[in-house]
C-alpha cells in the first residue's frame, strides 16, 4: 500500500471524500442510491461530481446525471404545462362568468399553452363582438319598437289590440279621445265588447271568433256603431287585423260620424236643388197662369161700372198680385229666373254702409247692429238685388228670432280656404272666397228645425207670418253664385249664418284702371339681382316711367347724389350685399330729406313707419303702390 | 383562521396547483385557503401560480418537511 495514491494514505475514514479508495466501493455506491431517490423525489439539482477509476461505477454516475439533467427539463416542461392549464382554466373561469375583461396570457415558453392562450383571446374577442352585436340589434329593436309605439300612439287614429277572450290588452290616445276611457281603466280591464252597441255586438263577436279560425272568413273592413264613455253611440269604420304569431288583433278605428252627417247634407242638398228645379217649373207656370188671370181682371175692372162688383174684382186683382209675388219669389229661388247679363262689380264695404242705414227701422230699436267690415274695399261681381235679398232675408229671420231683442252683427271677409277645410266639407273647394257672416243672439234653433230651415215652404212661423221661403231663396242666391252657407245655431243662445261666394279673380285686376298707374316721373331702382332689377325697370318703362338702375347701395348713393332733383322715388332692395337696404334708404334721406323711398323684399316684412312691397306681388300692385306714393296718398 | 384546508402531502408536483385550480370555482372571492404540501417544489409551484392568477401569498410556513401557505382568493 505504498504507492497509494491518495495524499490522505490509508483506505477508510479518509478525509478525502471524493477519494476512490478513500470510501468503500459500497459507500459510492449507497451516495448514488441517495441522489437517485432525491431526483426521483423531483429535486433535479442534484449531481454526482466523483471520479471513480472503476469504470463501470463511473457510467453509472454519467448515467444519473444525465437522468437527472433530463429529468430536469421534463420537470421543468410540465410545471410551465401545469401553471400554463392553470391559468387559461381561470380565465375561461372568469369568461363564463361574464367578465370578459378576462385575458389569457400569451407569453408561455410552451408552445401549445401559448397558443391555448391566444385561441381563448381570438374566442372571447369573437365573442364579444358577436354579443356587441346581438347588443345593437337589441337597440335597434328597442328603437324600432318605440317608433312603432308613437306612430301607433299618434297616428291619428283609435287604435286597440284585442285578446281573444276580447280583453283589450292596448290602447293608443286616440281611441281615449274617441271613448272618453283612459288607457289605465281600459287596458287589462275592460272587454271590447263593452264598447260596442248593443246591435252591433251579434256580428262583432261572429268576426271576432271567425277571424281567429281563419282570417279570411271574417271582413276585415266594416262599418260598427261605437259607445263611448257617455253613452253616446258614435259611427265607427273597424278594420281589424290577426297580430302574427298571435290570436290577438289589432283594430283601427275611425269615427264616420262626421262623414255620415256630411254624406246626409250632400243629399240634403241634391234634395234642394231638385226642389228647386220643381218649384221653378211650377212657379213659371203658374206665373203664366196668373198673367192671364191679371189680364182679364184688369180689363173685367174696367169694363165694370157697378162699383161693388168693381170692387170685387179689385180683390181678385189684389189676390193675383200677391200670388204673382209668391210665384216670383219661387222663381228666384229655383234659379231659372233670367240672370242679367252686365252684373255690375260692386263695392260690398259700400253696399253694406248703404244698406245698413235700410236695414235699421227694420230690426227696430232694441236690436244692436254692429257691422264689421274690412279696411281693404272687396269688390265682388254680384246683382244688387240679390245681395238685398240675401240680406233682407236673413236680417228679418234674425229679427223675429230676437223678440226681446239682442245683438245682429254682420261681418264681412276675404277668406282662403285650404285643402283640409274642404276636406270636413266636401261642398266646399279650396280657393279664395269672400265670407259674410250674420250672427244673432235670438232664439236659436233644434237640430230637427235646422236640418229644414232652407226648404222652401218650411216655417216655424204662424201662418200668414212666414211663407218659409226665404231661406230658401237664400239658398238658391247663393248657388247661383256657386257659393255656400252654414248654419250654425245654440238653442237659446243664436244663430250664425255663413256665406261662402268663391273669388274668381283679384279685385285688382278690376279696380285698378291701366291709365291710373302710369306715370312720367324717374325712379331709381336698386336690386343686386338683375333679373329683378331688369323686371321692375322695364315693367315701370311700359307704364311711362324714366328709370336709373343701381346694383347696390354704393352705386345707387351717387345715381341719387347727382339726380336728386329728378328722381321722384327710389325702389330699394331690403337685402343687399354691401350696404343694407335700410342703410340706402337712409343715406338717401340725408341727402334729400323729402325723398321718397319704397323697401322691396322677396318675402313679407313689416317695418315700422316704412313702406315696404313683397317682389311677388303683381306688378300691378307695385305700381299702384308707387302711384300712390308718389302723388302722396300713402 | 383559514376557511378551507387542503392536504396535499404525498402529491408529488405539479399535482397540488392543477387540484387547486380545479377546487377554484367553488371559492368565494376574498377567502382564505391553506394548502399543505410536501413535494419540494411545491413552494415554487405555488408562486408562480399565484403570481399568474394574482393572488395573494399570506404566508409560508415551513413544518420539517412539509410546507404550509396560506393564499387569499
Ligand atoms: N236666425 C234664426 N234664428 C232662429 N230660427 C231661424 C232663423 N232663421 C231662420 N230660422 C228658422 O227657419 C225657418 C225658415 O226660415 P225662412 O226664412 O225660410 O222662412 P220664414 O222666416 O219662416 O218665412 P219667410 O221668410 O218666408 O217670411 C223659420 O221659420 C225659423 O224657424
Ligand atoms: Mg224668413
Amino acid at each position: 500500500m505504498e504507492n497509494h495514491p491518495c495524499p490522505y494514505g490509508g483506505y477508510l475514514k479518509c478525509k478525502n471524500f471524493f477519494c476512490e479508495y478513500g470510501n468503500a466501493l459500497s459507500e459510492v455506491l449507497h451516495y448514488c442510491c441517495d441522489v437517485l431517490e432525491k431526483i426521483a423525489q423531483g429535486d433535479t439539482s442534484q449531481k454526482i461530481d466523483i471520479v471513480v477509476e472503476r469504470n463501470a461505477v463511473q457510467k453509472l454516475i454519467n448515467s444519473i446525471n444525465k437522468v437527472s439533467e433530463e429529468l430536469s427539463e421534463i420537470i421543468e416542461l410540465t410545471h410551465e404545462l401545469a401553471i400554463g392549464i392553470c391559468e387559461h382554466f381561470d380565465v375561461l373561469r372568469r369568461l363564463q362568468e361574464g367578465d370578459f375583461s378576462a385575458t389569457a396570457s400569451e407569453d408561455s415558453s410552451v408552445e401549445v399553452v401559448r397558443m391555448l392562450g391566444q385561441l381563448i383571446n381570438k374566442q372571447r374577442d369573437r365573442f364579444v363582438e358577436y354579443i356587441n352585436k346581438i347588443k345593437e340589434q337589441h337597440q335597434e329593436l328597442i328603437q324600432s319598437y318605440e317608433q312603432q309605439k308613437t306612430i301607433i300612439s299618434s297616428i291619428g287614429v283609435a287604435v286597440i289590440v284585442v285578446e281573444e277572450d276580447m280583453t283589450i290588452e292596448y290602447v293608443n290616445e286616440e281611441f281615449e279621445s274617441l271613448t272618453g276611457y283612459t288607457k289605465k281603466e281600459v287596458e287589462g280591464k275592460m272587454k271590447w265588447t263593452e264598447f260596442i252597441a248593443p246591435e252591433m255586438l251579434h256580428k262583432m263577436i261572429e268576426y271576432h271568433k271567425l277571424r281567429r279560425i281563419n282570417p279570411s272568413l271574417a271582413p276585415r273592413q266594416y262599418e260598427s256603431k261605437l259607445k263611448d264613455r257617455n253613452g253616446k253611440i258614435k259611427d265607427v269604420l273597424l278594420n281589424v287585423e290577426m297580430l302574427p304569431y298571435t290570436k290577438k288583433s289589432i283594430a283601427s278605428i275611425i269615427d264616420i260620424s262626421e262623414r255620415k252627417k256630411i254624406q246626409e247634407q250632400l243629399i240634403h242638398s241634391q234634395k234642394m236643388e231638385s226642389l228647386g228645379f220643381l218649384s221653378g217649373r211650377v212657379a213659371h207656370e203658374f206665373n203664366n197662369i196668373l198673367t192671364a188671370v191679371l189680364g182679364f181682371s184688369g180689363i173685367l175692372y174696367s169694363k165694370i161700372e157697378d162699383p161693388q162688383l168693381k170692387n170685387y174684382v179689385q180683390k181678385i186683382i189684389e189676390a193675383s198680385e200677391r200670388a204673382r209675388d209668391l210665384s216670383k219669389k219661387l222663381l228666384l229661388f229655383s234659379r231659372k229666373e233670367e240672370s242679367k247679363e252686365d252684373i255690375q262689380e260692386i263695392s260690398l264695404n259700400k253696399f253694406l254702409n248703404e244698406f245698413s242705414e235700410f236695414l235699421k227701422p227694420v230690426i227696430g230699436k232694441d236690436i244692436e247692429l254692429k257691422i264689421n267690415l274690412p279696411e281693404e274695399e272687396i269688390f265682388y261681381k254680384i246683382d244688387r238685388t240679390h245681395l238685398e235679398v240675401i240680406f233682407m232675408n236673413l236680417v228679418t229671420n234674425a229679427r223675429d228670432a230676437m223678440p226681446k231683442g239682442g245683438e245682429l252683427s254682420i261681418c264681412l271677409k276675404r277668406v282662403s280656404i285650404d285643402a283640409e277645410y274642404s276636406y270636413t266639407h266636401p261642398l266646399v273647394m279650396p280657393g279664395e272666397y269672400l265670407l259674410i257672416i250674420l250672427s244673432d243672439t235670438g232664439i236659436g234653433m233644434d237640430e230637427q228645425t235646422k236640418q229644414k230651415i232652407f226648404e222652401p215652404f218650411f216655417t216655424t212661423k204662424p201662418k200668414g207670418k212666414g211663407t218659409g221661403l226665404g231661406l230658401s231663396t237664400v239658398f238658391g242666391l247663393v248657388k247661383k253664385y256657386n257659393g255656400h252657407i252654414h248654419v250654425y245655431s245654440e238653442i237659446s243662445k243664436g244663430t250664425t249664418f255663413k256665406i261662402y261666394l268663391p273669388i274668381k279673380e283679384t279685385k285688382l285686376k278690376h279696380s285698378i284702371d291701366k291709365n291710373a298707374l302710369k306715370g312720367l316721373e324717374t325712379i331709381l331702382i336698386v336690386d343686386d339681382d338683375e333679373q329683378t332689377r331688369g323686371y321692375i325697370s322695364s315693367m315701370l318703362k311700359d307704364y311711362g316711367y324714366k328709370v336709373y338702375e343701381a346694383k347696390d347701395g354704393q352705386e345707387a348713393l351717387k345715381i341719387f347724389e347727382r339726380n336728386k332733383d329728378q328722381i321722384a322715388l327710389s325702389l330699394v332692395d331690403l337685402i343687399m350685399p354691401g350696404i343694407p337696404g335700410i342703410e340706402v334708404m337712409r343715406q338717401i334721406k340725408k341727402i334729400k330729406p323729402e325723398a321718397k323711398v319704397i323697401i322691396i323684399s322677396g318675402h313679407p316684412v313689416k317695418l315700422k313707419n316704412i313702406i315696404t312691397v313683397e317682389k311677388t306681388i303683381s306688378p300691378e300692385e307695385i305700381l299702384f303702390k308707387i302711384r300712390n306714393m308718389i302723388d302722396g296718398k300713402e | 383562521m383559514a376557511d378551507r384546508s387542503l392536504d396535499y402531502c404525498g402529491l408529488k408536483c405539479p399535482y397540488p396547483i392543477l387540484k387547486l385550480s380545479a377546487l377554484y370555482p367553488q371559492f368565494k372571492q376574498g377567502e382564505i385557503i391553506e394548502v399543505i404540501a410536501d413535494c419540494p417544489t411545491f413552494e415554487k409551484d405555488i408562486k408562480a401560480w399565484a403570481s399568474k392568477l394574482n393572488k395573494t401569498i399570506l404566508s409560508i410556513e415551513k413544518m420539517g418537511n412539509k410546507l404550509k401557505v396560506t393564499i387569499r382568493i
